[in-house]
């Protein structure tokens, strides 16, 4: 198959997969599942990186995709961690229940 | 020992050494210990001034100066340290010397004072000590004016030492408003001073005349406030409200001298301005004879003291304004003595009495008979007696107008020396003739550390004129020796018959033709005319700018606050506290760029 093709259809599965994401971040009131449309729109990126990387012919986009899941790992960690916090201090998962911030 | 460490440092570093001491440690709750610490130390400081003194007489071009750079101001220096002189040793003697006099004085005076009074009383008498010195030592007229503004605020500290009461407090923020609005010219001439000759020495360097004549003249004002000249004069009799010893030490034989001395310290400047010193010869010699009016009605001893002090001024400054600054100068010497002396006699007759009032008093001759020997020789020092010191200065005073012939003024300085020892007699007979008018008083000598100040002041006072005179003069670079003069006798005998006068009329009760004069001047218009003009101007201007400042200034401020705060009220309904707006409008602006981009780019960017 021609290259620049094949690099479209990752692209393309890319914009479906991060616009699912964006989606769901924009919809759901579950902070786990905000949680779960994140790690699709970062998923989406990194398969950018690899589909680049694939593309020029060398290992770069690669590299940072591993960079990329470590962080997301990190992210998740402290993500879980703020849902545990919120479940304790409203009883709920719902992040429109926390609004003490407000001006 | 000057090899070892320079005498300023001594002179200057033990009253420093002495006001920390006690100032800052529990010293000063112990006031019996805090006034020996003072004391001891002022005697060190005084050693350092008579060793400098007589090394400057064995040597009289010694000119011993240091200085080191302190801040630069535009292209020139300004400097700090210490200058030694013919001019300014012999004022280390008798700033030394006085300050020690009264020291071991006021710890008699004060017996009955609390311990942590008379501990602050000591410290501010030292600091006294420090910034009187520094002013007589200073190599620059910028150094003059620090100690002449710390020597101002001691004098406000002392004046207020009684502070609970009313008068007192009153007075000493009288004396510091008055003296403060006077140094309003001395600091304006100091400026003007530098921006036109780059210095803040004494030197004329490319002066002109007229240029002279101003600084000098903005200098006088200054002189005038801290000097008590007329029309200035009047913080100086409330000044009186200030312990005795004070009084001595700093409102009659130092501190208002500073005045003159800040004239003969810059006698450069003065000598080459003409009309400032005709200014200052009318300014003695109208304060000289006014003083000595204002001595004669008054029956509160210190208050008569306090203007005798104002119109001994002027005849300094007189004498000054004459050209005669050695005889000005030597007046200052002998009246530091003799007046100190008057101070303190009147401090013990105060003392034993517990009145001012002299028509109080009467009789003290046989209950006070050192205090009445002291006394007396002060006095008659004061009348201008042979051969008390004050004799040979105010004769030199007087000849020296007679030299620059100015008749009037001249009138008016003898008019004052036939009023000077009606005053003088007038008190003496008061105080001591006859039979005491306050018939429970138990009035008797003080201790032994009141009564020896006093006797070595009166020892100077009897020496100091003919034993002085002519070292005093070869150390200002001038000859001199004494001469009987006509004026010289005709000033004697004056003086004689006015205490003659002032006894006759002891005798036969006082003069009635003279009675709405001394009510005019009991009634203190000058005063009233100030509090009128303060009240009328000054008061109704501060207002006016109160006003623009409460309601312009603070308004203006308070208008941009009370904005933002609504502002800031409104805006604060942007924060809603829900991280789903949040996102909202992270996604929304993030779009918002994107699409700004790709448009932006299709349009401009892509045409290439």
């Amino acid at each position: 198959m021609n290259p620049s093709v094949e690099l479209q259809a990752w692209l393309l599965l890319s914009a479906a997969l991060f616009s699912t994401g964006l989606f769901g971040v924009l919809t759901r009131k579950s902070a786990i599942g905000l949680l779960i449309a994140i790690e699709l729109m970062v998923n989406a990126v990194n398969i950018n990186f690899v589909a680049f990387g694939f593309a020029r012919g060398d290992h770069t986009g690669q590299v940072i995709a591993l960079f990329g899941i470590a962080l997301t790992v990190a992210e998740v960690a402290v993500g879980l961690a703020l849902a545990i916090q919120m479940s304790r201090n409203f009883r709920s998962l719902e992040i429109d229940q926390a609004q003490e911030l407000n001006g | 020992m000057t090899e070892l460490l320079p005498l300023p440092l001594v002179i200057l570093g033990a009253p420093v050494l002495a006001f920390c001491l006690v100032a800052l440690t529990p010293l000063r709750k112990n006031g019996l210990l805090a006034a020996q610490v003072v004391i001891l130390l002022s005697t060190l400081s005084l050693i350092a001034a008579c060793v400098a003194f007589f090394d400057q007489l064995g040597n009289p071009d010694l000119r011993e100066s240091w200085t080191m750079r302190w801040m630069p101001m535009g292209g020139a220096q300004a400097e700090i340290g210490w200058l030694i002189d013919g001019t300014s040793a012999p004022m280390l003697v008798v700033v030394g010397l006085v300050a020690l006099c009264v020291q071991v004085y006021s710890v008699g005076y004060l017996n009955h004072e609390p311990p942590h009074a008379i501990g602050r009383y000591f410290a501010w008498q030292a600091l006294f000590v420090f910034s009187m010195q520094s002013l007589v030592l200073a190599p620059n007229l910028l150094q003059l004016f620090m100690g002449w503004e710390l020597v101002g605020l001691c004098s406000y500290l002392l004046i207020g030492f009684w502070w609970r009461k009313p008068e007192a407090a009153k007075a000493s923020v009288k004396a510091f408003w008055v003296t403060k609005t006077a140094d309003g010219g001395l600091l304006l001439g100091l400026i003007v001073l530098f921006s036109l000759s780059g210095s803040f020495g004494w030197e004329t360097g490319t002066l002109s005349t007229t240029e002279l004549n101003l600084i000098t003249i903005l200098l006088l004002i200054g002189v005038m406030g801290k000097s008590a000249q007329m029309p200035l004069h009047i913080w100086l009799p409330d000044a009186m409200q200030g312990p005795t010893p004070v009084s001595a030490l700093l409102h009659a034989a130092t501190m208002v001298a500073a005045g003159i001395f800040l004239i003969v310290r810059a006698w450069p400047l003065f000598e080459a301005a003409p009309f400032t010193l005709d200014v200052m010869l009318w300014v003695g010699a109208i304060t000289a004879f006014l003083g000595a009016c204002f001595a004669l009605v008054q029956d509160d001893i210190k208050k008569m003291l306090a203007f005798s002090t104002c119109s001994q001024l002027g005849y300094m400054l007189a004498a000054l304004g004459a050209g005669g600054m050695a005889a000005g100068y030597f007046h200052l010497t002998t009246h530091a003595f003799f007046k100190a002396l008057l101070f303190l006699g009147a401090g013990s007759i105060i003392h034993a009495m517990g009145t001012n009032s002299m028509k109080a008093m009467g009789g003290l001759f046989w209950s006070m008979p050192l205090t009445f020997l002291l006394f007396t020789v002060g006095s008659l020092a004061l009348a201008g007696i042979f051969p008390f010191a004050g004799f040979y200065s105010k004769d030199m005073v007087l000849e020296s107008l007679h030299h620059s012939h100015n008749t009037i003024p001249l009138g008016l300085l003898l008019a004052g020396v036939a009023l000077t020892a009606t005053y003088v007699g007038r008190s003496l007979f008061l105080v001591f003739a006859g039979r005491c008018r306050t018939p429970d008083a138990h009035p008797h000598e003080g201790p032994i550390s009141m009564l020896a100040p006093m006797v070595v002041l009166a020892a100077l006072t009897v020496g100091a004129g003919f034993m002085l005179f002519e070292p005093f003069y070869e150390l200002l670079g001038q000859d001199a020796s004494f001469h009987w003069t006509a004026l010289g006798t005709g000033g004697l005998i004056l003086s004689i018959g006015a205490i003659g006068f002032a006894y006759y009329t002891y005798r036969k009760g006082p003069i009635t033709v003279f009675r709405p004069i001394s009510e005019l001047i009991l009634s203190a218009p000058l005063d009233r005319a100030y509090e009128t003009a303060w009240n009328r101007i000054l008061l109704v201007g501060a207002r006016g700018v109160a006003w623009v400042d409460r309601y312009i200034i603070d308004g203006a401020i308070n208008a941009i606050g009370w904005v933002c705060t609504l502002m800031a009220d409104r805006a604060r309904k942007l924060q809603t506290g829900r991280a789903d707006h949040y996102i909202g409008a992270l996604v929304g602006g993030a779009v918002a760029i994107i699409l700004y981009t790709v448009i932006a780019y299709s349009m401009w960017g892509g045409a290439q």
